[in-house]
């Protein structure tokens, strides 16, 4: 299937320049470039401008409830671990009011793609601070919680034990599909940050300075190597690319212990309409 | 489950009424480390060999381990739901132990006492008088006049009890030998503790109480729930641990994976439901259970499952009180939250669990409800019921598959068509090619896309509500009545009341009582057709507010139908609700 053929006729309700755009296409590369039917794809979000992502793709999608994308993503894929499933969605959903739910899929280790889809705002509810708006821009914009410093989820999700740590950039296309497509095929949780513009709520200098900031990893970088990681978590500059690979056979992913239509509970798909009317 | 530490109302020391049937009510007290919940627990397991049903609860101080502990056993020839007014037999290490129990314990006048020789005092007023004098034996060992650890003094009671009870010495052998063959020098000096407890001269008899001789089974609430679940098709369980339900996890944990299921302990109930939620969605019958302050962090969950569709089943174990309230206390005051929890306007059903037998059958409708027409079911039960151990019937489970109604042609209806039979649109089971479709909790036209069209809403309001409409029709039988249908007086109650309510209405035959097992959607008609000549009619029930009766208020004239309500906490016994009963009448 080409990238298109993943797409629904829905037109995307983001704003000219959104970095979102980027983000729906470097997806829908990585997933023709993985070949993954539509039918066996299950896409999680949560809500916020990114968790629309959903709607305009063509697979099981499911457009929840503000934060609770990650279990609800769990439950399915423990529940049909043959299904390729991928959580997108911000920073507000992801590292506020859904972050209590992030160490925990990690300690899981639940095969699922985590994408955040970072633009640093709350874009959705029209401009306020999300856990990664930098102090300058808070104070600039006399928005809440300008003493309050941001978070850095590279170097959360590693000190949580995340077993694939990545990083992409909404408007490097190429360096996306890669690691999207990486991150899919990791055997375990894996965590991608995206950053992402927002065109309406940060300055119009805000993508230039944020790509300004960000080098590829050099080719000598070892993935597997911790340390080194945590280093560049911490480090000023964004490097892009997978960060962090632990080698699955270190740590293997939560497996799915269902036994899918064999105790003859239920049906398999396709195995027959089940149909159930009401008593009258 | 607690037993009773006060009463309400009630003189204290007052005779209790005869029991309603034949049985046999022992009291086990002591503290952390005499071993009363093994002792009863063992005496429940030998009446079940036997053909005697019953019933055991318990209670412990407010440590985690050590403290004053009771348990309240009672047997009878029949089942029973209800663990008795006053007791027949009080078996007590520690006198000093009996204070915490004020009021839950109350001696009859024929009533038998079995002390520690070493007590010199007297029992407490409040425990009432018996005529007859205690019988005493030295259960504990002593060195300079501090006790000292000896013969385990729970299998020297169980001796004691089971000669008193006529029972044969090889019951309680193979008993303890079932329970503690995997450890042969426990049981030895278990065996020979019991033994010489057995071979102990004048301990008078109880009234003999005999079986039917077929074996009968011994659970709990929670196993039933959990049990039942299974046997009804759920495969994922999601939960996280609160008093009083972690014991269905907990037993699903052990039961379920053999079966094809899994469980997960979430890391708090807005991502147990959240699982749940994400396990149907794929297709797999899936549940949660929780108590009262889980239930509010599921709440906005529980609208998700409703708005897009997806069944969950959602076992809520009530326990005394906002917040942290009583945890381990039983109240039924869950109600307004079970039915009225969550903004905006959604449908979702409520249950309503009576006792342990009634568990289990209650799970396989809660399965079939929320499968067939897409939504979240409550399925209340109250700590009373779920820490309970309940002698039942023998049964052969039933397994059946949940039926979901599923789409599996390419061009079948719109996932959330709005010209579906009462509402239910086909599934669409991930796995299933061509029929991607977005699910939302965002609210949508029928074919998924998110909208934000009053008309739409409007419509899809109307569809989502048809299933709660045909639901009502499909339910209108799910409850019971008790008593003679001409009786004159009349009570409405729901839940764990139903126990109490069955021995209430034999000895007051110009009662009649009315529970539902389905609350919401409340089956009025039935409700109409039951109350029709009765002179007088109450609500009885575990709620401060007095819930039920508000949210009957809603329903039907209530204006001459009067509250019989306290708090939870404990749970009601047969003098109290005649008290209350008075009460209302005044």
């Amino acid at each position: 299937m080409k990238p298109k053929d993943y797409r629904t006729e829905l037109e995307p309700v983001w704003c000219a320049r959104c970095g979102d755009f980027g983000v729906l296409k470097g997806l829908t590369q990585a997933l023709s470039d993985l070949e993954v039917p539509p039918e066996k794809l299950g896409v999680i979000s949560g809500i916020g401008c990114s968790s629309r992502l959903p709607g305009y793709l063509r697979a099981y999608s499911f457009n929840s409830i503000h934060g609770r994308a990650l279990p609800i993503a769990s439950g399915l894929k423990l529940s049909r671990p043959e299904l390729t499933v991928v959580v997108v969605g911000g920073d507000g959903d992801g590292f506020s009011i859904g972050l209590g739910h992030i160490p925990h899929a990690i300690r899981r280790n639940v095969d699922l793609t985590y994408l955040v889809l970072d633009n640093g705002i709350y874009g959705l509810t029209k401009g306020q601070a999300s856990p990664t708006t930098s102090v300058e821009l808070k104070q600039s914009l006399g928005l809440a919680g300008g003493e309050e410093r941001p978070l850095n989820p590279v170097f959360l999700v590693l000190s949580s034990g995340c077993g694939f740590v990545a990083r992409a950039h909404a408007g490097n296309l190429p360096q996306l599909r890669e690691v999207v497509r990486e991150a899919i095929r990791y055997p375990g949780f894996a965590f991608v940050q995206i950053l992402a513009a927002c065109a309406t709520y940060q300055p119009q200098t805000y993508a230039d300075d944020l790509y300004g900031r960000c080098d590829p990893l050099p080719a000598e970088h070892d993935p597997t190597d911790f340390a080194r990681a945590c280093e560049l978590a911490v480090a000023d500059r964004f490097p892009l690319g997978v960060i962090y690979r632990r080698p699955p056979d270190q740590a293997p992913a939560m497996a799915g212990a269902l036994r899918w239509g064999e105790a003859g509970i239920w049906p398999a798909p396709g195995a027959g309409d089940t149909t159930v009317q009401p008593q009258d | 489950m607690e037993i009773r530490t006060e009463t309400h109302g009630a003189k204290q020391g007052t005779p209790a009424p005869t029991p309603a049937t034949d049985s046999i009510v022992l009291t086990l007290v002591g503290s952390g480390g005499d071993g009363v919940a093994l002792l009863g627990d063992l005496l429940l397991r030998m009446a079940a060999k036997q053909g005697l049903y019953g019933m055991m609860v318990q209670s412990y101080g407010p440590q985690i381990r050590g403290g004053e502990s009771a348990a309240i056993v009672r047997l009878a020839r029949e089942e029973i739901q209800y663990e008795g007014d006053a007791t027949d037999l009080l078996l007590c290490f520690r006198l000093s132990d009996l204070a915490r129990f004020r009021g839950a314990v109350r001696l009859h006048d024929r009533a038998l006492t079995v002390l520690e020789s070493a007590d010199s005092g007297d029992l407490p007023d409040w425990l009432g008088s018996s005529e007859r004098e205690p019988f005493r034996f030295p259960f504990a060992a002593f060195e300079n006049g501090q006790e000292v650890p000896g013969e385990p003094k729970n299998m020297l009671a169980l001796g004691l009890l089971c000669r008193a009870l006529g029972w044969s010495r090889d019951l309680a052998a193979e008993g303890l030998e079932q329970r503690f063959g995997n450890r042969p020098a426990l049981l030895a000096k278990d065996l020979a503790a019991f033994y010489r407890g057995y071979a102990t001269e004048g301990m008078p008899a109880l009234p003999p109480l005999g079986g039917h001789g077929r074996p009968l089974l011994v659970e709990s609430g929670n196993e039933a729930v959990a049990r039942g679940a299974i046997d009804a098709g759920i495969r994922f369980f999601a939960g996280y641990p609160i008093t009083p339900s972690s014991e269905i996890m907990e037993t699903l944990i052990e039961e379920l994976p053999p079966r094809g299921g899994r469980v997960v302990q979430a890391e708090d109930e807005i991502a147990s439901l959240g699982m749940v939620v994400g396990a149907s969605f794929g297709g797999v019958p899936a549940m949660t259970a929780t108590s009262g302050p889980g239930l509010s962090l599921m709440t906005e969950m529980m609208g998700l499952s409703s708005m897009a569709e997806i069944p969950s089943v959602i076992v809520d174990c009530q326990r005394a009180g906002p917040a942290t309230g009583m945890p381990s206390r039983t109240e039924q005051s869950d109600l307004f939250h079970a039915i009225y929890g969550g903004h905006g306007d959604f449908p979702r059903v409520v249950l309503g669990v009576f006792d342990v037998v009634h568990a289990r059958d209650l799970m396989h409708r809660a399965v079939h409800v929320a499968e067939a027409f897409q939504l979240p079911v409550l399925v209340l039960s109250d700590a009373y019921i779920a820490q309970r151990r309940q002698i039942r019937d023998q049964l052969t489970p039933q397994e059946q598959a949940p039926k979901r109604r599923t789409w599996t042609e390419m061009d079948g209806p719109a996932r959330f068509s709005l010209t579906a039979h009462h509402g239910v649109s086909p599934f669409r089971v991930p796995g299933t090619p061509g029929g991607t479709y977005l699910a939302a909790g965002i609210e949508h036209t029928q074919d998924g896309n998110p909208s934000a069209d009053g008309t739409v809403h409007q419509d899809m309001n109307e569809k989502r509500f048809r299933k709660l409409a045909a639901i009502a029709v499909e339910t209108r039988q799910w409850f019971r009545t008790l008593g003679r249908e001409d009786a004159p007086r009349g009570l409405i109650a729901w839940g764990s009341q139903f126990g109490i309510l069955r021995e209430w209405v034999r000895l007051h035959p110009e009662y009649r009582v009315f529970l539902p097992e389905v609350l919401h959607p409340f089956p009025v008609a039935a409700l109409e057709a039951w109350r029709r000549g009765l002179e007088w009619t109450a609500v009885v029930e575990l709620s401060f507010q007095g819930q039920l009766r508000r949210l009957l208020a809603g329903l039907t004239d209530m204006s001459q139908v009067r509250g019989a309500a306290r708090s939870g906490g404990l749970p009601m016994s047969l003098h109290e609700l005649a008290h209350l009963l008075e009460e209302a009448k005044a």
